[in-house]
């Protein structure tokens, strides 16, 4: 197993209260697999990619409890410094949203992408170079040669995706910590992006957790997908069977609410109500309250059913 | 939690102590000679040269010591705020007014008139202020007269700018098309209409302006372009004491605080003013 | 050169003209000269005759023309107090002026850039707090003041520094302390906001999430993009410079064109107040067109658009 988070809880203190960001998510990701981490805006799933890379605002953010194990190595036993020489960039990389505000406009592109590479110390001078030529061939960059000293604005936002992913893959990274890194861009970028993906996952057996909430970019990247409800993962399952099967109401609900091109239905259907409020959640199931099926016992934190064939959900209606 | 409920919100948050000096300042200015602990020009040369009431051989009857010709000090200081509440008062109302109205004018009726004005705003921005007070010495007699001079020549452009700005957006609002649907007549307009909505930038600028002014004024006289003697300004004093600067640290330091002191309070109460009122201004 | 540019300096071209009206007006406007030219005893003869060989007796736009034509052949007249031209008695300072300016700058962007980075990546910090309060003392203190605390504490007291005169290097440290002092507030605060706003970026955020040194992340990815708006005002900074130099010339004893203009203020040395102020302002406005042209070559983005 490549990567296991046990029970880790991550929360940021601030003024008005303590934020439950990240409570108490269990997940794990194999070589050469895509996991997706799906849910709504404010679920956590930004959070959990960011407290795996120990990348918490810094007075506010702290890691409660749990444990982020990388080939058996525990991360949250580390020291900052450990953090950032042997893990980030180097063993976990990380991409974000928006290509056209992720690099930095007064610097080069050759720059950027040989930075990694500097500072773990993997090239130096023309090595490094001719590294930064090649990284950028993988992710398919037009003439990198002639392109090296060019700044960001004199490219496309799909042309800066994949330099961001070159920069990312740059130091050949265990993990490919993936935040919501099509929704930015157009539909036809999109697929190109994540054909990209795909292709370095086979070439190099990366890992990759992809965080989003469209569920159509995660059909067709993840072998596995994990939905977040409220800093907590309600279910986990092989990608087929979240589509086919889903087992907790909230991803039922969630697959229900997609739109289908040829229904004639005259309003979308929404989930009614609102997410818990973070900073005093409810003590037992947290989505109780916007559940159809909703029971007594639901006022108690509900166990992690295991359904078989790697497929489970923390609902009552299943312990059963 | 409760305490702070108790200070109503308008007074929160307001700077008692800049205000305190230029409380003080501005009693000095108009109390006279009578309220000051000495004669700031009575000539004592026998006591020259004493140095503060902490120093080895200073006196409480000249708590900031004494200048080369045996002057109070501090007197001399509380008199000096006469001669900047004056500038400043004079200053603040011409080139505000000056420039307000300008930009009024500029602002409201554009094309050639506000053409003419940026270009004249431009001419005035290229010459360094000192070096227009210099020249304007040069030619009039230095003086208290030079100095309000000078400093409203350099600083209506900056009123001026400002309220053009502010009257070009505020001519697009509704209730000056309504204005003149009905038929009001433009000096009504201009007066009634667009001036008190621009008030609160006027005073808000005036007050940022009082502490720049009370620098230049101190550059000027110090010079020996500003305030001539026998009148009393911090920017003279410091000219003299210079002089004798091996003698006596105390006369270059106590009325560059005084100067330091109540530019600060100035600031101070004109950026707290400018949050209350037209924090738009922040970028100044 | 662009179309922008091309304006600019037109724009600069006028304001200039326009000062130079404005020179010569005040100059006109001290009385008649020729009281002070000739001796008091002076007939009316000899005052008519020196006025018309002085061109006096012309329309005032006629007299502003020659001195406008006369300025561009570089003739200014002759000093009366120094007995030379004056062009070339300003001339000749001009590069004391400049250098005091550009050691000046050089001081007050060393003491700001440090101070807003530590502000910004340590809000409420000690230097935050520091720097604050030295901030806003340092915007209520004049120049000239500034410099005179200097020389009071390392010339009197301590005897490090000498107080006046133009030499080696020992010799501009306090003038360009003195000149630089001031602008060091605003400044900051400018260095400090841009410094916040850009370690928020995303592009900052990658950086570390990929294993950057945070040494790095500051000091060279994050300042670089800071530094663009503190680059494009420093020619606004250098022409204040150039405006505070008149005083701290005068109080250091500095041989520049600000001392030589005070200087001639008193002796009532027209040809040299003139070329002075008109010199000064020429620069003045060159330095502050700098500022569009700076923006150009710092930020590569709108470089590519011109």
């Amino acid at each position: 197993m490549l990567l296991q988070v046990d029970q880790l809880r991550m929360y940021l203190h601030l003024r008005r209260g303590v934020l439950r960001a990240v409570d108490g998510i269990s997940l794990h990701v194999n070589e050469a697999e895509t996991l997706g981490l799906v849910g709504e805006s404010g679920s956590g799933k930004t959070m959990t990619g960011l407290a795996m890379l120990r990348l918490l605002p810094r007075d506010a953010g702290r890691i409660e409890s749990g444990s982020i194990a990388l080939d058996g190595r525990d991360l949250t036993t580390l020291t900052e410094t450990e953090m950032v020489r042997e893990i980030r960039g180097r063993r976990i990389a990380m991409i974000m949203q928006d290509p056209m505000t992720s690099l930095n406009p007064v610097f080069s592109v050759g720059d950027q992408v040989g930075a990694p590479l500097r500072y773990h110390d993997i090239a130096r001078g023309a090595v490094l170079r001719s590294s930064v030529i090649d990284v950028l061939r993988r992710v398919r960059l037009p003439s990198p040669e002639q392109r090296l000293g060019d700044y960001p604005h004199q490219f496309s936002g799909g042309q800066r995706q994949r330099i961001v992913t070159a920069m990312a893959i740059g130091c050949t990274p265990r993990l490919l910590i993936a935040d919501e890194p099509t929704t930015a861009l157009d539909v036809t970028i999109q697929v190109q992006i994540i054909a990209l993906l795909k292709r370095i996952q086979q070439d190099a057996g990366l890992g990759i957790v992809l965080i989003t909430h469209d569920l159509g970019v995660a059909a067709s990247l993840c072998h596995r997908i994990a939905v977040m409800y409220a800093g907590q993962i309600v279910e986990t399952a092989p990608v087929r069977a979240i589509y086919r099967s889903p087992a907790h109401p909230y991803t039922q609900a969630l697959l229900a609410a997609i739109p289908r091109l040829h229904a004639t239905a005259k309003r979308l259907t929404a989930i009614p109500g609102q997410p818990p409020s973070l900073i005093d959640p409810p003590a037992g199931c947290r989505f109780a309250a916007r559940c159809p099926h909703r029971m007594a016992r639901c006022t108690e934190p509900p166990p992690m059913v295991d359904l078989g064939d790697g497929h489970s959900a923390a609902c009552w209606k299943l312990a059963a | 939690m409760t305490v702070r409920r108790r200070i109503p919100l308008w007074l929160r948050g307001v700077p008692w102590l800049a205000l305190l000096v230029l409380a003080v300042v501005g009693i000095c200015a108009i109390g006279g000679d009578d309220i000051l602990p000495a004669d700031p020009n009575q000539l004592n040369l026998a006591d020259a040269f004493r140095p503060p009431f902490w120093a080895a051989n200073g006196s409480v009857d000249n708590p900031l010591g004494t200048d080369n010709l045996g002057r109070d000090i501090l007197s001399r200081i509380l008199a000096g705020s006469r001669i900047s509440v004056i500038v400043a008062a004079y200053a603040i109302v011409f080139s505000g007014g000056i420039g307000a109205l300008a930009g009024l004018v500029a602002g409201y009726f554009g094309g050639v008139v506000d053409a003419v004005l940026m270009r004249l705003i431009e001419i005035q921005q290229s010459i360094p202020s000192i070096a227009l007070a210099l020249i304007i010495a040069a030619a009039l007699e230095p003086g208290l007269s030079t100095v309000i001079f000078v400093i409203v020549l350099t600083y209506w452009a900056w009123y001026a700018r400002i309220i053009r700005g502010e009257v070009m957006t505020l001519k697009g609002r509704d209730y000056i098309a309504f204005a003149r649907v009905a038929g009001v007549g433009t000096p009504t307009i201009l007066m009634r209409h667009l001036l008190p909505n621009i008030f609160n930038t006027l005073i808000v600028l005036a007050t940022l302006q009082v502490g720049q002014v009370i620098l230049f004024e101190a550059s000027l006289s110090f010079l020996g372009l500003g305030i001539q003697q026998p009148d009393i300004s911090w920017g003279l004093m410091l000219a003299d004491a210079r002089q004798y600067i091996t003698n006596a640290w105390w006369a270059i330091t106590m009325p560059g605080i005084a100067i330091m002191l109540t530019c600060l309070s100035a600031n101070v109460f004109g950026d707290w003013l400018r949050d209350r009122l037209d924090p738009r201004l922040r970028q100044l | 050169m662009s179309r922008f540019l091309l304006h600019r300096l037109l724009q600069g071209l006028v304001s200039i003209v326009g000062a130079s009206i404005v020179i010569f007006l005040i100059s006109r406007l001290s009385g008649d000269p020729v009281q002070i030219l000739l001796p008091s005893d002076a007939t009316p003869e000899m005052i008519a005759e020196t006025r018309r060989t002085l061109g006096l007796d012309l329309p005032l736009w006629h007299q502003y023309v020659i001195f406008a034509w006369d300025a561009l052949r570089g003739d200014f007249g002759r000093s009366y107090r120094w007995q030379m031209p004056a062009l070339r008695l300003i001339l000749d300072r001009l590069p004391a002026t400049i250098l005091l300016a550009v050691c000046g700058l050089i001081f007050s962007v060393a003491v700001a850039v440090p101070v807003g980075v530590l502000s910004a990546v340590r809000p409420g910090g000690w230097t935050d707090r520091v720097g604050r309060i030295f901030a806003m003392l340092g915007q209520a203190m004049p120049a000239f003041w500034v410099g005179l605390l200097l020389i009071l504490l390392f010339a009197v007291q301590l005897n490090w520094l000498p107080a006046f005169g133009y030499g080696g290097v020992s010799h501009i440290i306090m003038p360009a302390i003195a000149l630089g002092w001031y602008p060091v507030a605003a400044q900051t605060r400018i260095v400090r906001s841009a410094m916040r706003d850009v370690l928020d970026s995303d592009y900052i955020r990658l950086s570390r999430a990929l294993g950057t040194p945070e040494r790095w992340i500051v000091w060279k990815y994050a300042l670089r993009n800071a530094a663009v708006p503190l680059l494009t005002m420093l020619g606004v900074y250098f022409a204040a410079m150039l405006g505070g130099a008149f005083v701290v010339e005068t109080i250091f004893a500095w041989p520049g064109v600000g001392r030589t203009v005070v200087e001639a203020v008193f002796s009532r040395d027209f040809p040299v107040v003139q070329a002075g102020v008109l010199f000064t302002s020429i620069l003045f406005v060159l330095s502050n067109l700098l500022v569009d042209l700076t923006y150009g070559i710092v930020d590569p983005r709108i470089r590519d658009d011109r």
